[in-house]
């Protein structure tokens, strides 16, 4: 947390309302995500109760488990989960898109758009890793086959669930954190893992302040937690009851008692989620007034591309993703993240002047004033020709904590390209030595503009480019058939044991 | 009739919500008012929602003919060796028709002691309790057969593992004559039984989890390791039984010692009964 | 009884003490600065009543579902069903327990007596004896009753299972119902098993010590025995409490100097709730709340998963405009600052800095003009 964060944070607290803090939005919100709120059984993993979905606000579908522990039961509520979630996923496989030959790549196809799923919080977004985890390898044939569609829905979820890792990524979004990017509570980062009280900072009921707010949000008889786990209140005093019912009708062989009892529990479950439904698309909403930037439709494009990578994987007969990395694999797959981690955040200070602002108090960027400049300057190269490399010095009051030999982004020019020559402090300044590297023009034809003015106001923040992501596809997911460098053992259908 | 239903229904949702009301701010009294009243209200939908024409059945559609304690003996039998309620409930679904609950269970001890008590030796057979071999006590939640010898009845430190060996070995010779008759849902009860013991015996287990599991395979295996136990434990169970038949009175040699009092070293003491 | 165990009586009022368990030890750890929490512990006095009467009930983490307890229940008697034949196999597999090893004695009850009292003393004869002669000593005790002094009090406490003969050590085993998958488990969980674990490793060096037997016949790696992926077959894990142990050691000892914190307390000053014949508690809401004020909190936000009086500590923190209220990032980042008035009067220039302070002013007058600049809609 920056401390304009914190800044923010501290305001918030004493007017009682939150402080908006970035007033773009940086994540692709899709027309018509796949909300899912699931609702977990305590004391087992990956025992769901309930889960609510749907592509808009209203229509939505509820699945119910009436009674967890029961193996058909809970195949049931996965098939019709699978239904729901493939169905959406198949739909956005209906259109592609061509993108045409560049210097690097031959002209490719990919889908058109790509699936967006958005829960609730970070809980259940871990979740669906996990009914991935508990799924995916499943046996399709033997005595405990299940429906190929659980899991297929099982892959799925582990692909989305693993897209998250990867800042930037929006194919499994989920709205505390989203939140929390753009508006800054009063509260502690604890509490705002409730997605009500968050809200309620943010958006309060007239007549209250957002903290009083908040506090309502606490009392889980008026407001429901947001999931993945039941409120133990709610456990005690209605499921529990109920679930016990159900058992006594079903072992007595009452057809009616079981239809009775699986109407009430339904009932009970849909008034735990309602709340938290509404919830989810207040912030959709609040999400969707601000403007969304261009490079995220650029990351959107990366998504699309995952997505028909991992079809295809799927098409060829995917097997289902191992349960842990090889060594090799784990330290490509954390040197990515990292890579999109940074690039991620110095992409957003170009398009959105409060990251700038925040990488300017961290030393990250800065901003100032040109004191001197050089365009003109030439230097000799090693085969004898002249080449432009302009400077020019600025003067910045900012912690800047770079080193020589940086290359920078203007965020208003991003054609050109600096790069930081010398660096000299006073007590209360930095003068920094910028030269131009790219975008510079050649002697006899510099480019207009590429240096700035004296006396100008400039800010630059690291090139995004220097984090660039390769362009091929992970490890993990190279089909065999193209000679990946890693190869799987197939996991068979005996080597999961049936819960 | 659905009226009654639905404002019975009514009624219990209203008492669940008060109930959760009450625990919020720890009202124990109001809480066990309500909890009252809400069970009165569910018996009676139980009471509705059953259609009164048709007889109760199990699951295997045959009637529970027999009586919960022979179901116990004829499981208790097969076993061989004193068990807990959940394993003699298993073998009993595994291997003869009827269903056997373990709630069925849980008053059984009692009343055999009372009825044994009320007519000393006037059933061909009592179940009670395994007796401990250090304080010759009643042992916790195990079944024996009261016409076993003292050794049979009675547990060491050891006895537990000898005890689940002796099952296992048991079990496995009698699963074999059970495939034939075997419908699906007993023969997978027979697996599942089998199943438990391969796992936790060494040599006994599948080649990869999930395999097949054979019963010749599991006997072998519990027979190995059982000799290395036997003698030590049939030492302890013999020099107990020995102590038992001077200490003891016949019903406390079925049902166990009554303890007194407990001094600083742990072990007990007999209050002085009649010489 | 002590002159200090009199005071933290009287400091509680006329309640029974609320007796320990291994996981109420165990959250002891959680705070060991806070005042207020230590003494109330010390005292045995009821949180949770006490902060619902002043108010503030506790919403989360109050109770525990009852789909959790029932599972537990179950997974507990099916690792120890068959004198623990899953316990056995896994002792064998991972930890290499020899095949003759399968001793099992069940301490739930001594001969029909199950009061703690009874159980401790079997319990502790029978321990004390395997630790002298380990060649005649059993290998599984189940259902253990141990002793701990905490603060005034002696806390009886219950493991699941006590091992011995592995390697001559007595093994922890601790059987908990949350899943292990792929090897992984839910950090807070396990971190909540190694501390309550740690507590039965305490009591079971001071058995020995006080014996004076070696504590190093008491391992510190403890056996969790939990689910394996989403099966109900069991396996076993290994966690190294050394850190635990040594951490509950300290904050025993705190506990047991817990008369230099009475000394500072007002006389008759009490957190009594005073229950009338009925029942009912009939100490005045606001009297209440000012003896509790009395006594230093130190709140944080992770208190609101830890102890039941975090409502009550939170609104007090708030209203002093505390900084902890924001979070532990915030707090650190502004340490040196006592309030969220004065850093907002220092960011903004109202307030001049003191000697130490002038570092922090300094980096939020400028963080406070950059926002200043935003708003203003340049950069």
């Amino acid at each position: 947390m920056t401390l304009l964060t914190t800044l923010a944070r501290l305001e918030a607290a004493v007017s009682g309302r939150a402080r908006p803090l970035s007033r773009v939005r940086h994540c692709r919100l899709a027309a018509q995500p796949l909300v899912i709120i699931p609702l977990t059984l305590a004391g087992d993993p990956a025992t769901p109760v309930a889960a609510m979905t749907g592509t808009s606000r209203y229509g939505q579908q509820l699945l119910v488990v009436p009674q967890p522990h029961s193996r058909d039961l809970r195949l049931g509520f996965l098939v019709g989960l699978a239904r729901i979630v493939l169905g959406y996923i198949a739909d956005r496989q209906n259109r592609t898109e061509v993108l045409p030959a560049t210097k690097k790549s031959e002209e490719r196809r990919r889908f058109a758009d790509a699936p967006q799923v958005i829960v609730p919080n970070q809980a259940a977004r871990d979740y669906l890793g996990l009914l991935g985890r508990s799924t995916r390898f499943l046996p399709t044939d033997g005595p405990y086959a299940v429906d190929p569609a659980v899991p297929s829905l099982g892959k799925w979820l582990t692909f989305l669930a693993d897209s998250a890792d990867h800042t930037g990524a929006a194919l499994l979004a989920d709205l505390t954190s989203l939140l929390a990017e753009h508006w800054a509570s009063g509260q502690s980062p604890l509490e705002d893992a409730s997605l009500a009280a968050q809200l309620a900072w943010i958006d309060p009921p007239p007549g209250m302040t957002g903290l009083q707010a908040a506090l309502a949000t606490e009392d889980p008889l008026r407001c429901p937690p947001a999931g993945p786990a039941t409120d133990p209140g709610f456990d005690q005093a209605i499921l529990e009851p109920l679930v016990r019912r159900y058992n006594r009708a079903a072992q007595a062989g009452k057809r009616a008692g079981v239809d009775r009892a699986t109407a009430e529990i339904t009932a009970a479950l849909k008034g735990q989620l309602e709340p938290t439904w509404d919830a989810v698309w207040r912030a959709i909403s609040l999400l969707r007034a601000l403007p969304e930037t261009a490079l995220a439709g650029r990351r959107w494009s990366a998504d699309k591309d995952s997505f028909t990578r991992f079809s295809s994987y799927l098409a060829d007969g995917g097997l289902p993703q191992p349960r842990r990395d090889h060594a090799a694999t784990a330290a490509a797959r954390l040197d990515r993240l990292e890579r999109a981690q940074a690039a991620y955040d110095t992409e957003r200070a170009l398009e959105d002047p409060f990251v700038l602002a925040e990488l300017r108090t961290s030393g990250e960027a800065f901003a100032g004033e040109v004191v001197s400049a050089e365009p003109s300057r030439t230097i000799i190269t090693a085969a004898g020709r002249a080449v432009l490399r302009p400077r020019f010095t600025v003067r910045t009051g900012d912690p800047v904590r770079l080193e020589p030999g940086r290359v920078l982004i203007c965020p208003a020019h991003h054609r050109q390209r600096v790069q930081i020559a010398d660096l000299t402090r006073t007590a209360t300044d930095a003068d920094v030595v910028l030269e131009v590297v790219q975008g510079m023009g050649t002697p006899g034809r510099p480019t207009p503009g590429a240096v700035p003015a004296i006396g100008e106001l400039v800010s630059f923040t690291p090139d995004p480019g220097f984090f660039a992501q390769r362009d091929f596809p992970p490890p993990e997911q190279i089909p065999w058939t193209h000679g990946g460098p890693l190869v799987r053992r197939a996991v068979g259908p005996g080597e999961e044991t049936p819960s | 009739m659905q009226e009654p239903l639905d404002a019975l229904e009514t009624r219990i949702a209203e008492l669940r919500r008060a109930i959760r009301g009450a625990l919020t701010v720890r009202e124990q009294d109001r809480v066990r008012e309500l909890r009252a009243e809400l069970r009165r209200a569910e018996r009676s939908w139980d009471a509705l929602v059953t259609p009164p024409d048709r007889p109760e059945e199990d699951r295997q559609g045959l009637a529970s003919l027999l009586p919960a304690r022979e179901q116990v003996h004829q499981a208790l039998t097969l076993l061989g060796a004193p068990a807990a309620p959940k394993l003699i409930a298993a073998v009993h679904a595994a291997f003869f028709a009827g269903q056997l609950t373990p709630s069925r269970l849980a008053s059984l001890r009692r009343d055999e002691e009372r009825s044994y008590r009320a007519a000393p030796g006037a059933r061909p057979y009592y179940l009670c309790p395994a007796l401990t071999s250090d304080l010759l006590s009643a042992a916790r939640a195990l079944l024996c057969v009261s016409t076993w010898p003292l050794e049979q009845r009675i547990i060491g430190p050891l006895s537990p593992r000898v005890d689940f060996l002796t099952a296992a070995i048991q079990i496995a010779e009698a699963a074999p004559s059970l495939s034939g008759a075997a419908t699906g849902s007993a023969s997978a009860a027979v697996d599942r039984l089998l199943r438990r013991f391969a796992m936790n015996i060494p040599g006994a287990g599948p080649a990869q989890p999930g395999g097949s599991v054979h019963a010749e395979t599991i006997a072998a295996a519990a027979r190995a390791e059982f000799d290395i136990h036997f003698a030590r434990d049939h030492d302890d169970r013999a020099q107990a039984a020995v102590r038992a038949r001077q200490q003891l009175d016949d019903a406390e040699q079925l049902f166990g010692a009554r303890l007194a009092a407990v001094d600083d070293t742990g072990t007990g003491r007999r209050l002085p009964g009649p010489a | 009884m002590t002159a200090t165990d009199a005071r933290l009586d009287s400091l509680r009022g006329s309640t029974e003490p609320l007796s320990f368990t291994a996981r109420t030890i165990a959250a002891l750890t959680a705070n060991p600065g806070c005042v207020r929490r230590a003494l109330m512990d010390a005292a045995g006095a009821d949180k949770a009543a006490l902060a619902t009467h002043v108010g503030f009930p506790q919403r989360s983490g109050a109770s525990q579902s009852p789909f959790a307890l029932t599972r537990g229940g179950i997974f507990e008697a099916q690792v120890k069903a068959s004198g623990g034949a899953d316990l056995v196999r896994l002792l064998r597999d991972k930890l290499g327990l020899d095949l003759p090893e399968v001793s099992y004695s069940d301490l739930e009850s001594v001969g029909g007596n199950t009061t703690k009292k009874v159980r401790y003393r079997r319990t502790r004869a029978l321990l004390l004896r395997a630790a002298r002669h380990p060649d005649q000593a059993g290998t599984l005790y189940d259902h253990p009753m141990l002793r701990l002094q905490v603060g005034g009090h002696l806390a009886y406490l219950e493991p699941d299972v006590v091992a011995f003969q592995i390697q001559g050590k007595f093994h922890v085993v601790e059987v908990k119902s949350f899943a292990v998958i792929d090897g992984q488990a839910d950090e807070e969980s396990v971190a909540a098993a190694a501390m309550q674990a740690a507590a039965y490793i305490v009591a079971l060096q001071d058995m020995l010590t006080a014996e004076s037997l070696s504590a190093s016949a008491v391992s510190t790696d403890v056996i969790l025995v939990t689910p394996e992926n989403f099966s109900p077959q069991a396996t076993a894990t290994f966690i190294d409490v050394r850190k635990q142990v040594a951490i509950l050691r300290r904050q025993l000892a705190r506990m047991a100097r817990i008369g230099v914190l009475l000394d500072e307390l007002p006389s008759g000053l009490t957190f009594d709730l005073a229950p009338d014949p009925d029942g009912n508690y009939t100490r005045a809401r606001g009297e209440l709340a000012s003896a509790l004020e009395v006594v230093p909190a130190r709140y944080q936000p992770r208190c609101l998963k830890t102890c039941e009086l975090a409502g009550f500590c939170r609104d007090e923190a708030r209203a002093a405009g505390a900084l902890t209220v924001l979070g532990s990032v915030v707090r650190d980042d502004l340490g040196s600052l006592d309030s969220i008035s004065t850093a907002l009067a220092l960011a903004s220039g109202i307030r001049q800095p003191s000697a130490d302070q002038a570092d922090i002013a300094r980096a939020l007058r400028y963080v406070k003009s950059i926002s200043d600049t935003l708003a203003g809609g340049t950069v």
